[in-house]
Order: structure tokens, then C-alpha cells, then sequence
């Protein structure tokens, strides 16, 4: 944490959660044998209920010659419950339109309709809430927000933009509202410059969320206006972002201009919210580095498994979120690779005290973006590092494309800060090739980097899509 | 020890309410006005999610 986000923070009550309440204290005091006693309850119930209410589940469930009632360890279960998959699901509600066997409560009880985003390619997976999930969901994302500092009363700024059929959309109203915060939902409203016009009518603000992305246009925004955060802002106590990864220079600096800690969570349409989040730790651990995401196991369990095996990495080691719901009751998912790449850390090595297990904060990746370039397994969350490592840096877009000759090209083009646009021109250049080398050493493969202005780059709203593959168009005819 | 005591009494206290509460949003839930119902059964969601959110943990490992 910057020494100066330190010295907002340190006296804050809202600093020790589990004081605060009762419930959280007892959840953190939990060995993890009784947490596993705990999940285990749960996922009985859930397993119980979906084996009545839902073919799909069910069907899985005879296949594997899993009786609930048997179900004697969260091993068995792990080791026999088929896992699912995006395809799978595709195939279901295909099959059982609109929302596939795997519903699990009656048609009539559906609330709430959310969608995947469907940038995969492959298709929009389909979820349906009930009455008591709608609440599950807003709790799913008051919790990392209460644990993060967000108390009944304060003033919260929801950049994520509203409604719509995501679980972005509509989990975080909720969340604010079970809160008990007062919440300006600016996100997708309202322009960048005019969400820093509302927020210093507003004045006292307390809490911001929003995608990683989005935190760094919004910095960007106030400083090339001349405002710095910290002093706009005096209230702030609490900057959360989701979604993205980034670098920790980049977390650091976040940190220093607007003088508060910056605090993240990992979530999903299918954790139903978030499952694990950074609690009041930060992004940035007190040893230097990067911070933990603790993950809330007695809602959803957890696995980080090898995408190839099928077999738990170990602690350190990158692997899938396979989540299953324990609380969920519509559209519930049980084992699903989520393809998100996540850093285990193991409860015995995250020296919280706690029997949570955790992620690694700033590095969630997703398997299926992983462009393979010249044999190297590239990850777009890796050149983000590298490339926002550079505080030069405002903005960035790339492409993988096949030239005239057949060869494989990588361009990235890069948009200074509009003071570091106005450095002379050899200052710029060592900047360019500096950022060359670093994307060179974290991913081993060469990329062509040019400058444009930073209008010729796109502004996101929530998540970045900064790569084009367009290799393939490079074999057409 | 104490303090562990009285969380565990109000949880404990929290949950039997909310129990009652649910017990009587499913009467309401049975009513024939139709304006109603919906918002009945929105009560009685928001209710069922308390309830699990506020089950006695202890109680929870107890019955596992």
C-alpha cells in the first residue's frame, strides 16, 4: 500500500470487518475442517433438491452413481460429479429453450434473466434467478464491499453500467442497496467528464466500483483535467475494481493519486456475483507485490484445477476456476470450468489467519484468450501488465495479423498520457522500446509498437477489449 | 468468551424470527389478488435469502 493511501486508512474502523460484524468473525475464525464440514452440508442439500428439481443435474448425478445421501466427502463428490462446460449448457438450453433442464426451479419463479456476454464466440449461456437468488446476488456483492470498507450510509459510485441482461448489471444495484449506501449508478450513463462533474456536486463520496479498466480512464480523465483524486475526493475510502488484470506499478500509483487503498474482486454470472475478494487487505501486499483475493467458500466452492488433467494444481500454481454454487437456487451451476486462469494460493500460504483459500490479485486471466503467436501461449492480461507497468502509458490496442509474405505480425499500437505525448520525440522512443522489451521478456515474443493519439484508441466502459486476431484474414483468397 | 456468547444468542435469535417471518409470507404468498401476489412472493424471496445468510453457523456444522 502507498504511504499515503496508509495514512487514510489506518485509523478507519471499517478497516476490521470482522469486527464489524459477528457473522463475518465467525466465518473467519472457521478451521478448515469446519468449513469443509459446512460446504459439505451445503452442497448436499443443493445436490438433494437439483436431483428433484432439475433432469439435467439429475441425469449427471445417475450417471456417475452419485447418491446424495451417500455422498460421504467433498473428495467423492470431486472425483465423480461430472464436470460442465459452456458447450454443455449451449447444448442444454438448445435442447430446452430458453433456459435448458439445468433450471432447477419452476419457470414461473424466474425474477431475473441474465446472459453471459457472449465474447467467447461461442454463445450467451442463460440464467435464471428467482426471488431469493435476486437477494443472494446483491448480498454476493454487498460482502467483498462491507469486507472492503462500504458501511451503511456511505455515498457509493457504481461505474459498471446498469440493467441490461448481465449480472454486472444488476448485481451491483442490488448489493449497494442491501448495503444501505446511497448509490449513483453513473456507469454506461453518463460521459466521463460528467461523472466527475456529479461526483464533485455530490461532494462526499466514500465508495467507487469499477472494472479495472474503466478506474484508469477515469484517473486519466481527472488528471488531464487538472484535478488530482486525493484532494477532490478527501472522503474516499475505498477504490474496488473487478474484471481485469493490471500491473501492480499500475496499482500502486492508483493508490498514491487517490490516496485510498484499492481493492478488487473475482466474480462471475456463474459465482452469482463475487468469490473472493482482496477483504480490507488491498491489491497491494504490505511485503510489497501482489495481494490475495480470499475466496468465500461457504457460498461457493472452489477448484483450481489443470485444464488439461482435471487435477488440483498446487498451491502457487496457475490453474481453472471450476465453481459450484451452494447457495443458488436458479440456474445453479455444479462443477463448471469457467476457462478464468487464476493463481492458487492455498489457505495454509495465504497468511491471513483464516481457512479461506485464495487467488492472486491482478493476474485472472481467461484460457480461451490465450493467443498462440509463434509457438509462445500469450495471455492479453500479461501485456496489459507490461505495457500499464509504464505510467507513460494511456492507453493501448493490438493486433496479430498475417502479412504479404505469410508470416505472423504483431502490432501494438500506444497512446501516451497527453504530458508524455508532449516529451520530444527521442524521449518517446526510448519509451516505446523500454515497453518493447518488457512485453519481450514476459511474453518471448517481439512486438512491432507504434504511437497514435489517444482519441484513435477506444474508450472502455467496463470490460477492455484491447486484441484483434486477424490472422485468418491474412489466408483468404 | 462472553462476547462469542451473546453473537451466537442473537444469531441464533435472528434466525427464529426470520423463520416466523418466512412462515408467514408463505400464508401471505396463498392470497387471490393478483396485484399482490407478486409482491408477496418478492417478500418471501428476500426472506429466504435472510434466512439462509443468517443460519446459526454452528448449527449448520452440527447438522452436517
Amino acid at each position: 500500500m502507498s504511504a499515503c493511501a496508509q495514512s487514510r486508512t489506518e485509523s478507519g474502523a471499517h478497516e476490521m470487518p470482522f469486527m464489524d460484524s459477528a457473522r463475518l468473525a465467525r466465518l473467519a475464525a472457521l478451521s478448515r475442517s469446519e468449513l469443509e464440514t459446512l460446504q459439505l452440508r451445503k452442497l448436499r442439500r443443493q445436490l438433494a433438491r437439483l436431483h428433484g428439481s432439475s433432469a439435467y443435474y439429475r441425469r449427471r448425478m445417475d450417471e456417475a452413481g452419485l447418491a446424495v445421501d451417500a455422498l460421504a466427502s467433498l473428495d467423492v463428490f470431486r472425483a465423480r460429479f461430472p464436470v460442465s462446460t459452456k458447450a454443455d449448457f449451449l447444448a442444454d438450453q438448445t435442447a430446452h429453450p430458453p433456459f435448458g433442464e439445468r433450471l432447477g426451479v419452476a419457470r414461473e419463479e424466474v425474477a431475473l434473466v441474465t446472459m453471459t456476454g457472449g465474447t467467447s464466440g461461442q454463445g450467451q449461456e442463460i440464467y435464471g434467478r428467482s426471488q431469493r437468488d435476486i437477494h443472494m446476488q446483491g448480498y454476493l456483492h454487498a460482502l467483498p464491499w462491507f469486507l472492503a470498507g462500504l458501511r451503511p450510509g456511505d455515498i457509493a459510485i457504481n461505474c459498471v453500467p446498469a440493467g441490461g441482461l448481465t449480472t454486472g448489471g444488476w448485481g451491483p444495484g442490488e448489493g449497494l442497496r442491501i448495503a444501505g449506501a446511497t448509490a449513483f449508478h453513473v456507469g454506461g450513463t453518463l460521459s466521463t467528464d460528467a461523472k466527475i462533474d456529479l461526483m464533485q456536486r455530490i461532494g462526499e463520496v466514500h465508495f467507487i466500483y469499477a472494472s479495472t479498466n474503466y478506474l484508469h480512464t477515469l484517473t486519466e480523465a481527472m488528471l488531464r483535467r487538472g484535478l488530482e483524486p486525493k484532494r477532490a475526493f478527501p472522503t474516499l475510502r475505498t477504490l474496488f475494481i473487478a474484471a481485469e488484470g493490471y500491473p501492480v506499478e499500475w496499482a500502486e500509483r492508483i493508490e498514491t493519486l487517490w490516496g485510498c487503498r484499492l481493492q478488487e474482486g473475482y466474480g462471475s454470472t456463474q459465482c452469482a456475483g463475487f468469490g473472493a475478494s482482496t477483504c480490507a487487505d488491498g491489491v497491494v501486499s504490505p511485503r510489497g507485490g501482489r495481494g490475495l483475493m480470499h475466496m468465500f467458500e461457504w457460498e461457493t466452492l472452489f477448484e483450481v484445477l489443470d485444464p488439461a488433467t482435471h487435477e488440483p494444481v498446487a498451491s502457487g500454481e496457475t490453474g481453472e476456476l471450476v465453481v459450484t454454487n451452494l447457495s443458488i437456487e436458479g440456474s445453479p451451476v455444479i462443477r463448471f470450468c469457467t476457462g478464468d486462469a487464476a493463481r492458487f494460493i492455498s489457505h495454509r500460504d495465504t497468511g491471513s489467519g483464516r481457512a479461506w483459500n485464495g487467488i492472486e490479485c491482478g493476474t485472472i486471466g481467461r484460457f480461451d484468450d490465450m493467443l498462440k503467436i509463434r509457438g509462445n501461449n500469450v495471455w492479453p492480461s500479461t501485456i496489459d501488465a507490461a505495457v500499464f507497468s509504464y505510467g507513460e502509458v494511456a492507453e493501448y490496442a493490438g493486433r496479430v495479423y498475417t502479412s504479404a509474405d505469410g508470416k505472423t505480425e504483431i502490432e501494438v499500437r500506444v497512446a501516451f498520457t497527453e504530458q508524455a505525448a508532449g516529451a520530444d520525440a527521442a524521449t518517446r522512443a526510448q519509451s516505446l522500446e523500454a515497453i518493447r522489451t518488457t512485453i519481450k521478456e514476459r511474453t518471448n515474443v517481439w512486438m512491432t509498437l507504434i504511437t497514435c493519439a489517444r482519441n484513435e484508441l477506444p474508450e472502455f466502459s467496463y470490460k477492455a477489449r484491447r486484441w484483434k486476431d486477424e490472422r485468418q484474414q491474412g489466408y483468404r483468397l | 468468551m462472553r462476547n462469542a456468547y451473546d453473537a451466537a444468542d442473537a444469531a441464533a435469535r435472528d434466525h427464529l424470527i426470520l423463520s416466523r417471518m418466512l412462515a408467514d409470507a408463505e400464508v401471505l404468498c396463498g392470497t387471490r389478488d393478483a396485484l399482490l401476489a407478486g409482491q408477496y412472493h418478492h417478500l418471501r424471496g428476500r426472506i429466504a435469502a435472510l434466512i439462509e445468510l443468517t443460519v446459526p453457523i454452528d448449527h449448520e456444522e452440527g447438522a452436517a
